[in-house]
């Protein structure tokens, strides 16, 4: 069964930076991933891509197996008080997928379907308020401010162009 | 003494649930419960707001059921508007909500249940996930993402954004279908519809060799309730509630949706968040109902499209009158994308998809209107009660999942009888306790809107509070 080979076949632009932000819009702070997503997409550069979701999806893993670069964008309770980025690897095999799927699981899916992995990177923003709401706290709206600039330092130069991908 | 089994949470469903397994002392299972821990409160967060945010509010309960929740809630509004929306708005919900099916059952069926009957039961958990569908047919895993991109492109396409198209509103909808955007659709077809028929042979030897899992994974009698058109037809935006029994006769027909207090009650368990309707005049628990793909399938006479009806012959063959197997739910989700692309592609030859008049506008004419919509997973009643200025003083939703949570615990019973004995629980016998929930496709952050997941353990427990086995997964 090939049905994949029109599609390839038709060549797809590949972004040189691909910016995921994920995370609900009614839970207050829990919106920062999308609201940065929202921001990179407003700088409307080119070979930037930027998506908001609610959650991780297995079909994202056609537009990260594209991308010279991935950045992951989510909120986080657990760590200290400042805005990280850091690597990430794909995820192992026992790892279990659900309705949403975690960052690393979409990157081991992009290798072993797609064949290709790019470099990937988790943002996190540290957040304070997860109640139901529409609103960012002043944190979170900082944290988000430190987010793009952080993204902004992986932008590459103006002369860079985007890639064809090929079958 | 009886001991207590404890399934926390179980894996590949959205959202918190625990699974508890209770046996006798001679290591029979007694009793099983399915019961859910998170709480959000939803409802009540939106008093106060005007009714005519609700469609771009309530699609954020869940990333998986926006859609369901967005083409409900405009119908509710168009009721407290009281108007007929433009046929050509009509359409065009409907096409997003087929989108929404396809995607939604793509992703239900390839990712989440597929694990499982392909690769084994007794498959180690490592690779009983969809890396190891990707390993054994790395086609059909990829051809499944494109399946599920296919629905989110026709989501995309009509609303403008996957996750929370802001599209549909009381009175009809935003944006009519583009000329680019039609023959985008038309061009995804041809491989939506190999795909789909690539799935539909390989269930149909999978239930060939699962004869014993379609026997009691869930099957048991039940009553069954969907949306039917006024022919009896399948339906899944519109139409009217009808509910069947097991032997597939017709107990209650042409219900209105608004009238919804009248057949459904809700009743609250203890140890779960998640409420669980019934159906009035039986009682309960006797007035339990399934919804979704199977209970679909099984009110209507025939699904209105060619391919599709040729697939509900011999869905129905697997019963006698009602199919009540709940393994079946994975079948009548393939048939259902199938018609929902057979639906699909005659509307693209539709002109009125390209139509501009796309509202009916009012001011609030009713202070209460009900939207019920076929969501993938089944019934979606959106219940609102406002005053003249249209804000909120009451919500109500009645989700498909909840509506499924008696047949749930029935099921997890029914299954945990078989195969759970003593004080040895073996992994695999686990998971097909956890699999005959996932036929039902579960969403449970919009039936207690809550997320959320945790390290899996098993306990079990003895009256006295004494651990007699764990198990633990990482």
């Amino acid at each position: 069964m090939n049905i994949m080979a029109k599609r390839d076949a038709a060549g797809e632009k590949a972004p040189a930076l691909l910016v995921i932000g994920y995370g609900n819009e009614l839970r207050s702070d829990d919106a920062v991933g999308p609201k940065t997503a929202e921001a990179v997409e407003g700088w409307q550069l080119p070979g930037i891509r930027s998506l908001a979701c609610h959650q991780l999806t297995p079909e994202l893993t056609v537009p990260i197996s594209a991308a010279q670069c991935v950045v992951f964008v989510d909120a986080t309770v657990d760590a200290t008080d400042t805005v990280a980025m850091r690597p990430l690897a794909p995820a192992g095999p026992d790892q279990v997928m659900t309705h949403a799927a975690d960052p690393r699981l979409l990157l081991r899916m992009a290798k072993d379907l797609f064949n290709r992995c790019p470099p990937a990177f988790l943002l996190t923003i540290p957040i304070e308020n997860l109640a139901l709401g529409e609103g960012l706290s002043t944190s979170a709206r900082e944290g988000i401010q430190s987010a793009l600039n952080l993204i902004r330092s992986l932008v590459p130069t103006p002369n860079f162009e985007t890639q064809k991908v090929n079958s | 003494m009886s001991k207590r089994i404890l399934i926390d949470p179980v894996t590949r469903i959205e959202g918190h649930a625990k699974i508890s397994i209770f046996l006798d002392d001679a290591g029979n299972v007694s009793d099983a419960e399915f019961h859910v821990v998170e709480f959000r409160g939803f409802e009540k967060f939106c008093e106060g707001r005007p009714m005519s945010e609700m469609p771009s509010i309530t699609p954020r309960i869940c990333g998986i059921c926006p859609v369901s929740h967005l083409l409900t809630s405009a119908r509710a509004g168009d009721a407290i508007l009281a108007v007929a929306i433009p046929p050509a708005a009509d359409k065009l919900r409907r096409v997003m909500n087929l989108g929404q099916i396809i995607q939604s059952h793509a992703l239900s069926f390839f990712h989440l249940s597929a694990p499982d009957f392909l690769l084994g039961w007794d498959t180690a958990v490592d690779k009983r996930n969809v890396f190891g569908i990707v390993a054994a047919n790395p086609d059909l895993a990829r051809a499944g993402i494109r399946l599920r991109q296919f629905g989110q492109e026709v989501i995309e396409i009509l609303g403008g954004k996957k996750i929370h198209p802001a599209w549909a509103v009381p009175g009809g909808v935003r944006s009519p279908l583009t000329t680019e955007g039609r023959e985008k659709i038309r061009a995804w077809l041809p491989e939506a519809f190999a795909t789909t028929k690539v799935a539909l042979d390989l269930f149909k030897k999978v239930l060939s060799t699962h004869e014993k899992e379609t026997q009691i994974f869930g099957n048991f009698p039940s009553l069954f309730m969907g949306l039917v058109a006024p022919d009896g037809s399948w339906e899944h935006h519109g139409g009217k509630l009808r509910f069947t029994d097991s032997s597939g006769s017709i107990i209650a027909d042409q219900l209105e949706a608004k009238n919804y207090a009248e057949f459904i009650g809700e009743a609250v368990q203890k140890n779960s968040y998640l409420k669980s309707p019934y159906y009035t005049p039986l009682g309960f628990p006797d007035g339990m109902y399934r919804v979704g793909p199977l209970a679909r399938l099984n009110v209507c006479e025939q699904m209105g499209v060619p391919q599709a009806d040729q697939e509900l012959k011999h869905f129905k063959s697997f019963g006698r009158g009602a199919v009540t197997s709940s393994f079946l739910y994975h079948y009548a989700r393939l048939i259902e994308i199938l018609a929902s692309i057979e639906f699909i592609e005659r509307y693209m030859d539709d002109p009125d998809l390209l139509s501009n008049h796309l509202r009916a506008d009012a001011g609030i004419n009713s202070l209460r209107g009900v939207g019920v919509s076929e969501a993938p997973r089944g019934t979606l009643f959106h219940d609102y009660t406002v005053d003249e200025n249209g804000l909120l003083k009451k919500v109500n939703l009645i989700i498909a999942t909840g509506q499924n949570n008696l047949a749930m615990n029935r099921t997890v019973a029914q299954i945990a009888r078989h195969y759970v004995r003593g004080n040895n629980i073996p992994e695999a016998m686990l998971n097909r306790v956890e699999h005959g929930i996932r036929c039902y496709d579960p969403c449970l952050s919009c039936s207690t809107h809550a997320a959320g997941q945790m390290p899996m353990q098993v306990e079990l427990v003895s009256p006295d509070g004494s651990i007699l086995q764990k198990i633990t997964r990482d």
